[in-house]
């Protein structure tokens, strides 16, 4: 599958983060990245990614309530935000949601799988 | 999590941990062939699996699933990325890397919390399933995931002990690998699918390289399902869960057409003697048109007897009397069939017939006077071959009546028949006392019931014994022109 846009991973693990930029980057999108979820919503209010691939364990803010803060923003809350867990529990799942997220992957990430969801929530 | 589960991840990650040095290997000596992105892409890969074994080294367990599956992320993903680059060109190093991938997969159970709902509830039904792999890693693998959730698995570790396994045991599911050395996935599908008792168990073929050609062979070859190595064990409870209920649901459906086909044998053996074919398979289309606990209905009632036969039988040698009767009953029977009529029992030489049960139909008394008429003409016949072997000629005289009876199944538990009482059959018999020789006679209830055009001859009254009543009876000569 072979995507374009702009892509923000919100990922405070650098073996990970490395790791996805290759691959994202290999599928053919623009990588933008942020550490933690404060820096993650600037970017989303400057750069305007296409989605947002956020990890949920993040430093200063973390993922449920940058997510929860995106999606009450007025100009950001269209972006499309999947979550990145260490978890693949109903109630982990259902915590992302609730937050805000508009999907949910599970870690170690089936690739295939994430780029299907990028496909589907970018396209909308 | 529980110590169970700490266990579990520690043995996952010394799995994990011991492919690695046969993976480096693999590299090494391919290394020359490789680009510098995908060398680059290894050194990260080795980077995560140091990571990992300081993990493992720190606490003996995986108590901080978030960094452990930080480091499964970042594993996962270049060795998907490696695999991608040598894709093909070095056997070797790609069997390393699916063995690295695959055992990342099984770690992946750790993460979804094994007390937690969702595991529950991918495993409410527990089910019988053989794996079938040439490689022991991967049968265990497969067993370790599957008995975990409550399934039972035999494994089998090629093509013909799969065979072997299904003919002992009642499988609800076969995970199949594709390439096997001796008889491959593709042969024991076929043969699966050949198989009538096996037809019906789901197949999930499993393919080691993302082989969509042969999984769509596989599915047209009637597989049910698939999943690409190194599987998400998530993915293969779900595709086990669909698989097995897919087994009940099959099992359910044969088990309900096994006792239909029950119910058609015993209808067919309570009737067959007396209904026509085409009586018995009406039932068998319209069951809720039968009920067999006895229920009111008007029918036509015929009963047949040959004038003076008690008195003939006795200048007849026995063998004489049963060739007779057995010629005259046989064409008779065959008539009664041929316009649906059933045939209640045979008293002697008499024949009780009886137009309109089980099934009801318009023309029920119509039938019982064309089917007199037609054993009237018969008698022709049946007399023209008793003369030639030297026997006397016979007369039958034949009563119809129409009235309600019950019918039902009549009799004790070992032995019943479809039978029916009531007044209407005893009048019959009244009329039947009544009739001469080669006559045809109907009741005035049956006459009115005729929809059909004939000819009517002298009509008279009879006595019904025990009721005070009369009745009046018409002779039926033929039908009309």
């Amino acid at each position: 599958m072979n995507l374009s846009g702009t892509v923000l991973l919100v990922e405070d693990n650098e073996l990970n983060r490395d790791m996805m930029i290759r691959r994202l980057s290999r599928a053919g999108l623009d990588v933008l990245t942020a550490g933690n979820g404060k820096q993650a919503l600037d970017i989303m209010r400057s750069e305007m990614p296409c989605i947002v691939l956020m990890d949920m364990n993040l430093p200063v803010l973390d993922g449920w309530a940058a997510s929860r803060r995106a999606k009450e923003d007025k100009d950001i809350g269209h972006i499309p935000i999947i979550a990145l867990t260490a978890h693949a529990t109903d109630d982990h799942r259902q915590y992302a949601l609730d937050s805000g997220c508009d999907d949910y992957a599970t870690k170690p990430v089936d690739f295939p799988g994430l780029l299907i969801k990028i496909n589907k929530l970018t396209r909308l | 999590m529980n110590n169970t589960q700490d266990s579990d991840v520690a043995r996952m990650e010394e799995h994990l941990l011991e492919a690695i040095p046969d993976l480096r290997n693999a590299f090494e000596a391919a290394q020359e062939a490789l680009a510098a992105d995908t060398l680059d892409d290894f050194a990260r890969l080795l980077e995560a699996a140091d990571r990992l074994e300081s993990l493992a080294r720190a606490d003996g367990t995986a108590a901080n699933v978030h960094d452990l599956m930080n480091i499964l992320t970042a594993l996962r993903g270049y060795a998907e990325m490696l695999r991608e680059d040598v894709k093909g060109d070095l056997p070797e190093l790609s069997s390393q890397l699916e063995t690295l991938l695959q055992h990342i997969e099984s770690t992946r159970s750790v993460n979804t919390d094994a007390g937690g709902s969702e595991k529950r509830s991918l495993t409410v039904e527990p089910g019988f399933i053989l794996a079938v792999d040439d490689l022991k890693e991967n049968r265990e693998l497969l067993a370790r995931n599957l008995s975990n959730s409550g399934h039972i698995v035999i494994t089998a570790a090629s093509g013909e002990e799969a065979l072997r396994a299904l003919e002992q045991s009642d499988v609800d599911v076969v995970l199949l690998d594709l390439l096997m050395p001796g008889m491959d996935g593709h042969e024991v599908l076929r043969r699966i699918k050949d198989h009538p008792d096996w037809r019906a168990t789901p197949v999930i073929v499993i393919s080691g390289n993302q082989d969509m050609d042969g999984i769509i062979e596989c599915i047209e070859a009637g597989a049910d399902d698939y999943l690409f190595k190194p599987f998400n064990p998530v993915l293969l409870q779900a595709r086990i869960k669909a698989g097995i209920e897919r087994k009940r649901w099959h099992d359910r459906e044969e088990q309900y057409r096994q006792q239909l086909e029950r119910n058609e044998k015993f209808i067919r053996a309570t009737f067959g003697r007396y209904l026509s074919d085409e009586i018995v398979t009406d039932i068998l289309e319209r069951p809720e048109g039968l009920e067999l606990g006895g229920d009111l209905r008007r029918v036509s009632i015929m009963l047949s007897d040959i004038r003076g036969f008690t008195t003939l039988s006795e200048h007849l040698a026995p063998s004489q009397v049963v060739t007779m009767l057995n010629r005259y009953l046989g064409t008779m029977t065959e008539i009664i069939m041929a316009h649906n009529g059933i045939i209640d029992e045979f008293i002697g030489d008499a024949i009780l017939a009886v137009f309109g049960a089980p099934q009801r139909r318009d023309d029920d008394s119509d039938r019982a006077v064309t089917c007199a008429l037609a054993m009237q003409s018969a008698m022709v016949e049946i007399n023209a071959l008793n003369q030639a072997e030297g026997f006397p000629a016979v007369h039958t005289g034949i009563a119809i009546n129409t009235g309600d009876v019950i019918a039902g199944n009549i009799g004790s538990e070992r032995r019943s028949k479809y039978g029916f009482v009531g007044h209407a059959m005893n009048v019959t018999s009244r009329i039947e006392d009544i009739t001469g020789g080669g006559e045809i006679l109907v009741s005035e209830s049956t006459l009115i019931s005729l929809s059909g055009d004939y000819k009517v001859g002298t009509s008279k009254k009879v006595n019904v014994k025990g009721i005070d009543e009369t009745i009046l009876v018409h002779q039926i000569t033929g039908k009309a022109e």
